[in-house]
């Protein structure tokens, strides 16, 4: 009965029949109930079917009626009022029409100033809009998407009606402002305002209403316009639209899904967050992010809720990069206009990541457009940038391509301070990704990138490193509840220091690490309670820890290659996500994961119960090629658990374990991109953790604010450290130099984010600990007699809020503001006298911590005018950076010179930094 | 105008992200600790060994104190114990003695607060000559002067680790030296506050030898060579330093180390140097190889070094090595030749009067000497009382520049060849 009904009005006009029965009468009474309610009683006490849709009808709308010995057309009419809904009615069936009187009779157009029995006094023409429209202002071809405005009338017909509404955002529902409506072929126009309201004098006909923006896809609309009326449009962004960076708050998903710690970063927004020099930067968002911090600013690694920062999986389309980072961190090397998002797992690691401890970073780029060739760029004042995408095979493969450069190194070449023409820093990034829908079921996706930095400190040496990642994914669907995809992925990353002095101690030197990954990952949507995932994988690395090459043939540097190292890394994986209740929704799964470290090697053999020195060495074991070493083992089970509350509230609990098969050897406190890494062999251990963490999960109605508390502790086993002042690069001892000890880390994040509406944003608040243990029955590799201490990252207090206030829809102003507890620092606390010299008497180690850290910046984003006739699309970001002009010490550290102790403390950037950034997109 | 401005912005963005931002800290001690320091090195040079004991002290003191008052003694494997007497806040071997080959030696100190500390069980290392040591024309960073290298050889191949020392000495010549001086004798009549009397000098004030001692801590090590030779630079001079202005002579000792004390040294000095703007290398406490008897976990500074030593000396002359260049400056401001406005300065028309024309510079002249600030160089060619009745301009200098006993020492070193 509540079937849909089609009506095509011409059809019907020529199928009309006059009803006998329209007059005949009935009595009906209704109390509060809705239109829809009301029909149906009708239905029951008479013999008529009503023909209609739900949808027209809004069903808090409730009407009270008593009706006695009324006819059926008075009835329904009564029950219509304040509708737009006309009806017919036809012999026993009563069709209900939107908009549409259904005329049954054609109009007169000779009398039409008659007036007769059967038609209302003031008739006007009838209007058909079919009619309209093939015979006047054809301009369309689609016949069926005929808007109809107001509700037709009998009565009266002014000509100019009133035709309003709003525009909005298909995605976010946000009201869009400075949007031209016009109607074609007209003078009639008008720009929506700030709430996005538009407002028309349209005729009564079939009016075309072009909506069009630069931003948002043009869209058309035939409306058919009985009286004032409105009509509310929801549009779609184009897709060369630039990007807003929102960090979505997965919304519901948050709430729904049973893995905790996770979030999601669009690169669609963060255009709107302050950085520094203007570099969009996806990966300082995420530091924003509560549980995810940084040592200083000049720091490229990141600590995971109290991890270490080589305890991190960052991937690109599935690739490892190991050193995502620009000029010692500044700036990271992941370029944001060709990046869609990044989950980032800080717990509730799903079983298909291994590898890494603490948190996998899953970078997954955009796809390039199969429609047309669209492109974007922006020029700052370090780096300029351009992406552009092109089909390749229209509507099935494309092409995105990205680079970026700066343009440092030329400008301080001239310079005229000799000091700064000599240094050198620059780097670029390259970017290329292909993707191809083959059919339903294949589809295939490539991605290549390339990074490189060079620098300089000294006037005699030069810095270089690069990263290099290709990876390929052929996707397959073997029926709607089976797919699965097969990865390749190939990872480079090496760095190289040139030192260039002018005695025969001149030298090269090199290191570089690779690694190479098969993976074949299945999802089997079982059914509606259970989802699999599984699959296996399998990782080859090769380190080459070192090469010294002496540039002066007379030199009495020998040549040095440290022995490279080989390792295998596979694992299997399973994860069912099992639905055991509505409620109740239970993420489970393991991976086990085996590593084996190849030869060719020579391994040293310490004597068991003795320190490991040059002096304890028993042996020197030699290992064939591909020979295992050593096998580790790993079994890594991984639950989360879900329990709903309702729709908007959720609690979750975690339990994770991980290992991680490769250490990065670092004697400064924070990560430089001559770190090295280093696979687990004979002497060095494998580094395991194990996460406990709980989250509540809230949405409110009020503003639609998020609120989130999740809390963790964590145990981690054989995390590296190293002996007081290890050298580390270049040494055939490294086993020597190192510590492994005992992690200890919790903490309790929360966080309130709103994503919606003028002023959005998310504020985090973060207490959390992180501490280390070395402990040994000598004292050589024993730190602080034993005892936990804080780790180098061990910041108490992190608070931090991004904010986000929109003006207009061109006009927006936001800001970060971020306030941490200063890290723990080794602190002098007395002094001594050396063989002549003033040293420096250390404290335990981290005891003290140094002051705390605070950085306001601001910004305002101006989007280019909306004109549709612009060669490209503009956008303007104007930011300040540390406003306060705090100078936040990044460290302070204590140097004996001319055998006096002196004391300095060192900050990045402790005056504000403004910068002007442009964008276009084409 | 665009162009040049923009063209500043980027230098100004540059100059902030580049030279960052590097200030002194005011640093007191907030939690000090009071911690015994051993210096214990002793050789295979037959000698009274010597040990230092002192105490770690405060930021804001001036030095270290002695530990006076303990008991010092070494012992080796075969019993004999030699006991060490303090003297001047050093400890001295009571009778002259080297370490032997073969043997190990033990270090055991009793404070007087009853603490006690011992060493681990060391041996001498290979006793590997220093075989010559030269001076070269180089240029460091980009500053031209002259090299020492230490050059030394083990075909055994297992010294290996090496820590060099020196003493340099120099021979200083006051330029504005005179063989005559003026003394101040106060007097309590007329407006002058004093006489200057002219007299000859009683004592060597032209040539003067300065010594340094080393202060950093200097090492190489052959591990990575192909053999073991030392070719090593163990100081570098700028051609514009004084010290090698007329004839320099340093004295290189080099002492062959084992593996543990090599580190104790090379991390000790790591962390301790300077460091980059972003690289900054793990501090933290530095045990060596002492240990309180009871207590394991309270800190003791210091490595007990039983090291294999040798010594060699050099000499050169400015001329040797820059031959025809200019002899680096005097480090003291004295003028040879003097202009208009550094005659003003230097000569002073000597008398009291305060309205007298041309001005008086009598209380300059008098006080500057008196206060040993300045030294007479000329103006009277007699001996005795200085006339101070406005007949007399007087010629004075910076004391340095006429009495170099005022920094550095007259006498000669025993050592000393011209």
């Amino acid at each position: 009965m509540r079937s849909l009904i089609t009506t095509i009005i011409l059809l019907i006009f020529s199928q009309l029949a006059f009803s006998q029965d329209k007059n005949s009468e009935i009595s009906i009474e209704f109390n509060n109930i809705s239109r829809t309610a009301a029909l149906q009683k009708i239905e029951t006490i008479s013999k008529y079917k009503i023909y209609y849709q739900d949808a027209w009808f809004e069903n808090n709308v409730l009407i009270s009626g008593n009706y006695v010995n009324k006819t059926i057309s008075e009835i329904v009419s009564k029950i219509l009022d304040d509708t737009d809904l006309n009806f017919f009615i036809d012999k026993n069936k009563i069709v209900l029409t939107k908009n549409s009187i259904i005329y049954d009779s054609f109009p007169d157009y000779e009398t039409n100033n008659q007036s007769t029995a059967n038609k209302p006094v003031k008739s006007a023409n009838p209007v058909f809009f079919g009619q309209f429209d093939s015979v006047k202002k054809s301009g369309s071809k689609d016949n069926n998407n005929i808007v109809l405005v107001g509700k037709e009338s009998n009565v009266a017909n002014t000509g100019i009606y009133t035709l309003s509404g709003y525009l909005k955002d298909i995605k976010t529902g946000a009201p869009l402002a400075d949007i031209n409506v016009k109607v074609r072929n007209t003078a009639i126009s008008t720009v929506t305002n700030a709430e996005g309201y538009y407002f028309l004098k349209v005729p009564t006909e079939v009016n075309i209403i072009d909506i069009e923006s630069i931003i948002y896809q043009n869209i058309t609309r035939k409306v058919m316009v009985y009286s004032d009326g409105k009509l509310d449009l929801f549009l779609t962004e184009k897709l060369n639209q630039l990007d807003e960076v929102v960090v979505n708050s997965k919304a519901s998903q948050n709430i729904r899904t049973a893995i905790t710690g996770v979030t999601t970063i669009e690169a669609e927004g963060i255009k709107n967050i302050p950085v520094i020099l203007g570099e969009r930067d996806i990966l300082k968002v995420a530091l924003t992010i509560p549980g995810v911090k940084t040592a200083g600013e000049g720091s490229a690694g990141f600590n995971v809720r109290g991890g270490k920062e080589d305890q991190n999986l960052i991937l690109l389309d599935n690739g490892t990069i190991y050193n995502p980072s620009h000029f010692f961190g500044f700036f990271s090397a992941i370029n944001p206009y060709t990046v869609n998002k990044v989950d980032i797992y800080k717990g509730g690691i799903p079983p298909e990541f291994g590898g890494r401890l603490s948190s996998v970073f899953d970078i997954t780029s955009k796809n390039g457009n199969v429609d047309k060739f669209t492109g974007e760029g922006g020029i700052g004042p370090v780096t300029s940038n351009l992406t552009f995408s092109t089909p390749v095979v229209k509507g099935k493969s494309s092409l995105l391509v990205g680079g970026r450069a700066t343009y440092s190194d030329w400008i301080l070449k001239t310079l005229d301070d000799e000091k700064l023409k000599k240094s050198q820093a620059s780097f670029y990034d390259l970017f290329a990704r292909y993707t191809h829908k083959i059919n339903a079921k294949n589809s295939i996706e490539g991605t290549a990138y390339y990074s490189k930095d060079a620098y300089s400190i000294t006037s005699d040496s030069l810095y270089k490193y690069s990263n290099r990642m290709v990876s390929l994914k052929w996707k397959h669907s073997f029926n709607e509840k089976h797919n699965g995809e097969l990865n390749v992925t190939n990872s480079e990353y090496k760095f190289n220091i040139d030192y260039d002095s002018n005695n025969s101690n001149a030298f090269d030197f090199g290191y570089k690490i690779t690694e190479t990954q098969a993976a074949l990952k299945f999802n089997y949507n079982f059914n509606d309670k259970h989802k699999f995932v599984y699959g296996i994988s399998s990782k080859l690395y090769n380190v080459n820890p070192g090469d010294l090459k002496p540039k002066d043939p007379n030199s009495l540097l020998m040549e040095t290659h440290i022995q490279k190292e080989k390792g295998l890394e596979s694992a299997l994986f399973l994860s069912d996500n099992f639905k055991i209740t509505d409620k109740l929704l239970l993420d489970y799964g393991a991976r086990f994961s085996a590593y084996s470290a190849l030869g060719p090697s020579t391994q040293k053999i310490y004597e068991d119960g003795l320190p490991k020195n040059p002096s304890t060495v028993v042996e020197e074991k030699t290992y064939g090629n591909n020979e295992a070493i050593k096998t580790y083992t790993g079994f890594e089970p991984r639950i989360g658990v879900r329990y709903l509350f309702d729709e908007t509230f959720s609690i979750k609990a975690g339990y994770d374990k991980t290992f991680q098969y490769i250490h990065l050897l670092s004697n400064n406190t924070t990560q430089s991109p001559t770190d090295t890494w280093k696979l687990s062999d004979l002497n060095v251990k494998p580094q395991s953790g194990q996460q406990f963490s709980l989250g509540l999960f809230k949405k409110t109605d009020y503003k639609n604010l998020e609120l989130s508390v999740e809390g963790y502790y964590k145990k981690s086993n054989n995390i590296l450290d190293y002996k007081v002042g290890a050298n580390l690069l270049l040494n055939e001892n490294l086993e020597t130099e190192l510590l492994q000890g005992e992690g200890k880390s919790y903490g309790v994040e929360f966080l309130i984010k709103k994503m919606e509406g003028r002023l959005n944003g998310w504020i985090g608040y973060t207490y959390s600990r992180a501490f280390i243990k070395l402990d040994s029955q000598f004292s050589e590799e024993k730190v602080n007699n034993g005892d936990y201490f804080p780790t180098n990252f061990d910041k108490p207090h992190d608070f931090s809020t991004v904010l986000n206030y929109k003006f207009t829809h061109r006009y927006s102003f936001s800001a970060n503001f971020i306030y941490q507890t200063g890290r723990p620092i080794t602190y002098p606390i007395g002094q001594y006298n050396y063989g002549g010299a003033e040293y420096t008497l250390y404290s335990d180690r981290n005891k003290f911590r140094i002051p705390d850290y605070y950085r306001l910046d601001i910004g305002i984003n101006i989007e280019g005018n909306h004109k549709i006739k612009k060669l490209a699309h503009s956008f303007w970001n104007i930011s300040v950076y540390n406003v306060l002009g705090r100078n936040n010490p990044y460290s302070v550290f204590f140097v004996t010179k001319q055998g006096k102790v002196q004391a300095y403390q060192t900050s990045i950037f402790s005056v504000p930094v403004p910068t002007i950034t442009y964008n276009f997109k084409f | 105008m665009a162009k040049t401005s923009l063209h500043k912005w980027f230098i100004i963005v540059l100059t902030a992200f580049i030279s960052s931002c590097t200030t002194p800290y005011n640093y007191t001690t907030n939690s000090f600790e009071n911690t015994i320091v051993i210096e214990a090195t002793i050789t295979n040079q037959l000698k009274k060994q010597e040990i230092k004991l002192s105490r770690t002290y405060k930021f804001e003191d001036e030095g270290p104190v002695s530990e006076t008052g303990a008991t010092v003694s070494v012992t080796d494997d075969l019993g004999t114990v030699y006991g060490f007497d303090e003297e001047n806040g050093l400890y001295v071997s009571a009778t002259p003695f080297k370490a032997e080959s073969g043997r190990t030696y033990q270090l055991h100190v009793k404070t007087k607060d009853g603490k006690s500390y011992s060493s681990t069980a060391e041996k001498l290392t290979t006793e590997t000559n220093l075989s010559e040591i030269v001076a070269n024309v180089t240029s460091k960073e980009g500053v031209r002067g002259v090299e020492i290298r230490a050059k030394s050889f083990d075909p055994t191949n297992s010294s290996k680790y090496y820590r060099y020392e020196y003493d340099e000495t120099y021979k200083v010549i006051a330029p504005k030296w005179t063989p005559y001086e003026a003394i101040a004798v106060p007097k309590n009549t007329g407006i002058a506050p004093g006489d200057l009397i002219i007299q000859e000098r009683t004592k060597e004030a032209r040539i003067c030898y300065s010594t340094k001692k080393s202060d950093a801590i200097i090492l190489t090590s052959t591990n990575d060579l192909s053999e073991d030779r030392v070719d090593f630079q163990v100081r570098f001079i700028p051609s514009t330093d004084y010290a090698i202005a007329n004839r320099y002579s340093i004295l290189v000792k080099q002492f062959v180390q084992n593996q543990s004390a090599f580190a104790f040294y090379q991390t000790l000095s790591k962390i301790s140097g300077s460091e980059s703007l972003l690289s900054q290398t793990q501090p933290g406490f530095l045990a060596g190889n002492i240990k309180s008897d009871v207590d394991s976990s309270e800190k003791v500074i210091g490595f007990f070094d039983v090291s294999s030593y040798s010594e060699k000396r050099i000499f050169f002359n400015f001329s040797d090595v820059f031959p025809n260049e200019k002899t680096p400056e005097y480090p003291y401001n004295c003028p040879m030749t003097l202009t208009e406005a550094q005659a003003k300065e230097h000569m002073l028309l000597y008398c009291f009067e305060t309205d007298r024309n041309p001005q008086c510079f009598g209380f300059t002249a008098y006080g500057a000497i008196s206060m040993k600030k300045s030294v007479y160089f000329g103006g009277y060619n007699f001996l005795g009382r200085v006339p101070d009745n406005g007949t007399i301009t007087l010629e004075i200098y910076d004391t340095e520049c006429g009495d170099c006993t005022s920094f550095s020492s007259n006498m000669r070193p025993l050592f000393w060849v011209d």
